[in-house]
């Protein structure tokens, strides 16, 4: 394995779940955020080269949520849309997930139901615990539309989460 | 959500504000009856969306990753950096790449760095306090509001550590709880904030600062003090003994 390879995996892999993570909650498929993490991670390390320093997280999530975008323009040519009601369990904690999973899993499909600009500011805010100016960076939006999309994913989400918070 | 300082509110509660700004936005929060209800209707969300599980990337995922670097051969020197993170948006994707120059993730090192700097900034700029009192039934909810997290607070007056009150602070990009004790003349700084998986410090001292820090459910705990050796001990272990 040579060093370029090495660095790679001990600096991008640790966010392989982050990644995952934010695929999974923007495709909303299984499948698709497979397709979407492997897509962007070999493309991450194809232009490894030219990374240097930064946070390496945010640059990730950037690329991500990019092949993710053109994943969704393809997927509109061909005239597919993932599936609406695919039932949503997290694959991870198995242990928590048995407490509460009724809760949870109501939060989870009401998250799932945002809008997408609200949906990303919110993942990437609450579960990913970027900052506004790193929110801003992986949308590629100002940070005031990225306040005021998080004030109205919260507000959206407290108004249809309300008997389950 | 009526009041026009709402996103000022909100940028408060998500550590984003600094100095005088976050003072005048606390300021604002003690007397607005709108931005209080938005900061405990928050902090109940956030709550509530830090604990549904992650998704973590599957097994599978990483073998197909692994079998994939393994057939990548060198690319050309040409490809950069921004062209990875331009990759599949276009132009909109190289503005976002091109303003990425955030600092490393927190290492252990820069943990103890950023604690020591939030406690001696605390201390020079007088706000260490930002709820004053010495009941744990009054600090804990302001902490869980401000916060967003809700460790366990307790006086420890009778072994000598006079809880004095609470604040809200920012270790390393995450919003942090912090009760705040007094020693005789010393400040004993007890900080939480979640887990988030990484590396914590070994105990140690920075810049004439005691530091100690432990994991306990889901959130990271760290003490700073400049306290003697002994008493700092002492109070380690009163923390990490304490229950919710």
């Amino acid at each position: 394995m040579d060093d370029r390879r090495r660095r790679f995996e001990a600096q991008a892999l640790p966010h392989l779940d982050a990644a995952y993570n934010l695929a999974r909650w923007l495709s909303r498929s299984p499948a698709d955020a497979d397709d979407i993490v492997q897509d962007a991670m070999l493309r991450a390390f194809r232009a490894f080269d030219g990374f240097r320093g930064g946070d390496i997280k945010a640059w990730l999530l950037t690329i991500v949520r990019n092949c993710w975008l053109t994943a969704g323009k393809a997927a509109k040519r061909r005239g597919h849309t993932p599936l609406e009601d695919q039932e949503l369990v997290a694959e991870g904690d198995p242990e928590g997930a048995a407490i509460q999973q009724g809760t949870r899993r109501r939060l989870d499909a009401l998250v799932a139901q945002l809008p997408e600009e609200f949906r990303e500011v919110l993942i990437l805010r609450e579960m990913e615990d970027m900052s506004y100016r790193e929110i801003a960076e992986i949308t590629g939006t100002p940070i005031g539309t990225v306040m005021s999309r998080l004030a109205r994913a919260r507000a959206l989400l407290r108004e249809t989460a309300r008997d389950c918070l | 959500m009526n009041c026009e300082q709402s996103l000022n509110t909100q940028s408060y509660l998500d550590g984003e504000l600094q100095g005088a700004d976050a003072i005048a936005a606390e300021k604002h929060l003690e007397s607005c009856a709108d931005c209080q209800a938005q900061a405990a209707a928050t902090a109940d969300l956030s709550d509530a969306l830090r604990k549904v599980p992650h998704y973590s990337a599957p097994d599978t995922l990483r073998h197909k990753l692994k079998k994939q670097l393994d057939r990548e051969a060198r690319p050309s020197p040409a490809k950069s950096f921004w062209v990875g993170a331009a990759s599949g948006g276009g132009l909109s994707a190289l503005a976002a790449g091109l303003a990425l120059f955030l600092l490393l993730p927190p290492s252990a090192a820069t943990l103890s760095q950023a604690l020591v700097d939030a406690h001696i900034a605390a201390l020079t700029g007088g706000k260490t306090i930002m709820v004053a009192s010495s009941n744990h039934h009054t600090v804990k909810p302001w902490l869980a509001a401000h916060a967003g997290i809700s460790p366990p607070v307790t006086d420890f007056a009778d072994q000598g550590f006079v809880l004095t009150g609470g604040r809200t602070d920012k270790v390393a990009g995450t919003r942090a709880a912090v009760a705040v004790y007094a020693h005789g003349n010393h400040e004993v700084e007890l900080f939480a904030w979640p887990d988030r998986g990484a590396h914590l410090p070994e105990p140690g001292m920075a810049r004439g600062f005691r530091m100690a820090f432990w994991k306990a459910g889901d959130l990271n705990y760290a003490a700073v003090s400049d306290v003697d050796t002994a008493a700092f001990q002492k109070f380690v272990g009163l923390a990490k003994a304490q229950r919710e």
